[in-house]
C-alpha cells in the first residue's frame, strides 16, 4: 500500500458523518417491509392460482382420463358398393350393376363379397334377372329412402 | 386473531433486527453514500431497500453475518441503481471547492471532493475501492460481494485507485 492508498483510506474513513437512526427511518423501513410482504403474498397467491389452473387443464387434456366414449363411437363404416351411387335418378333397366343391396347396413356382407355381385346386363339377361331376384336387383333409387325398397318391388319393376 | 398472529410473527422474526439496524445505520449509510458517489438521497433509499431484504432473511442470517449480507445487497443495488439512473451521475472535469489550509469547512470540502471523484468511477470499480479501502475487506470477500472472480475484483480495485489517483492528485499530498 503506497502513500496515496493510505491517504485514500484515511479520507474514506474521515468523511464519515454520524447519522442516527431516526423514527422516520424506522417508520419508512416498516412501511417497506409491509409493502414487500403484501407483494410477496400476492405473488404467491397468483402463482398458486396459476398452478392449480394449469394442473386442472393438464388433467382435463390428458388422454385416457376423460369419459371412455371413443371406443364405443368407433363403429364399422357401412360397406358401400365399389362404385358410387348414381347422381341422376333416371330409372333404367341396366341399373342392377349399380344398385345397392336392399338390406340394412347391419346385414351388408363384408367387402370380400363384392366380387359376387351380379354381372352387368351386357351378359345374359336371364342370369341378371335371376341374380336380381336372388340378392340385389333393385333399380337405382330415385331418393335415398328408396334405396331400401323391397326386392319384390324391384323385381316387378324389372319385369315390366 | 390474524393481526395478533402477524404481529407476534413480526416480533419473533425481528428479534434483534431493530438493534442491529440502530447500531449499524450510520455505517451502512456511509457505505451506501460512498457507493453512490455522494448521493445522500439515493444512499438512504439503498439502505432502506437492503434492510427490507434483510428483514425477510433475518431468521437465516441473524446468527451468521448480517452485515456481510447487507453489504452484498448494497453493492448489487448500487450497481443496478447506477445502471438504471445513469443520467443521475454527471462527471465533471474539475474537482470543485479546493480547501484553504485554515478553512473550517475543509473536512466538508474534502468529502465533497472525494465523493465527486468516486462518482466518476464506474460502479464496480467504485464498489471495489470502497470495499477494499474503506471496509478493509480481503480480495476474496470483495470478489464475493461483487459476484466476480478474485482477479476481476483485483483489477477493478486497481483501476479504480489509478483513476482516483489521477483525479485527486492535486489535493492529496504525500503523508509525512
Amino acid at each position: 500500500m503506497d502513500d496515496f492508498e493510505r491517504e485514500l483510506t484515511r479520507m474514506l474513513h474521515d468523511t464519515r458523518q454520524h447519522a442516527p437512526f431516526e423514527p422516520r427511518h424506522q417508520r419508512r423501513l416498516y412501511q417497506g417491509i409491509r409493502a414487500r410482504r403484501r407483494a410477496r403474498l400476492l405473488w404467491r397467491a397468483g402463482g398458486s392460482a396459476l398452478a392449480v389452473t394449469g394442473l386442472g387443464a393438464a388433467l382435463a387434456l390428458l388422454p385416457g382420463t376423460g369419459p371412455e366414449t371413443r371406443p364405443a363411437d368407433r363403429r364399422p363404416l357401412p360397406a358401400t358398393s365399389p362404385t358410387p351411387p348414381p347422381a341422376s335418378p333416371a330409372p333404367t333397366t341396366s341399373a342392377p350393376g349399380t344398385s345397392r343391396p336392399p338390406t340394412d347396413a347391419t346385414t351388408i356382407p363384408p367387402r370380400d363379397a363384392t366380387p359376387s355381385y351380379p354381372p352387368p346386363p351386357s351378359a345374359t339377361p336371364g342370369a341378371g334377372l335371376r341374380g336380381a331376384t336372388s340378392s340385389t336387383s333393385a333399380p337405382p333409387p330415385t331418393h335415398a329412402t328408396r334405396a331400401s325398397s323391397t326386392p319384390a318391388d324391384s323385381a316387378s319393376a324389372d319385369g315390366g | 386473531m390474524f393481526e395478533c398472529g402477524t404481529v407476534g410473527m413480526e416480533r419473533f422474526r425481528a428479534d434483534g433486527f431493530d438493534e442491529f439496524v440502530a447500531a449499524r445505520w450510520s455505517a451502512l449509510l456511509h457505505v451506501a453514500r460512498l457507493l453512490t458517489g455522494g448521493d445522500r438521497q439515493r444512499a438512504e433509499d439503498l439502505v432502506q431497500e437492503a434492510l427490507v431484504k434483510l428483514w425477510f432473511a433475518w431468521p437465516k442470517v441473524a446468527e451468521q453475518a448480517p452485515e456481510a449480507y447487507v453489504r452484498q445487497i448494497l453493492v448489487r443495488l448500487a450497481a443496478r441503481s447506477a445502471r438504471r439512473r445513469w443520467w443521475g451521475e454527471r462527471p465533471v472535469g474539475d474537482v470543485p471547492d479546493r480547501p484553504q489550509p485554515d478553512d473550517v469547512s475543509s473536512a466538508v470540502a474534502e468529502r465533497s471532493r472525494l465523493e465527486a471523484a468516486l462518482a466518476q468511477l464506474p460502479p464496480r470499480q467504485r464498489a471495489a475501492v470502497v470495499l477494499r479501502y474503506y471496509e478493509d475487506l480481503p480480495e476474496g470477500q470483495v470478489a464475493q460481494a461483487l459476484g466476480c472472480p478474485v482477479g476481476t475484483a483485483r483489477s477493478h480495485a486497481s483501476r479504480g485507485v489509478a483513476r482516483l489517483r489521477q483525479l485527486l492528485s492535486d489535493s492529496v499530498r504525500p503523508v509525512g
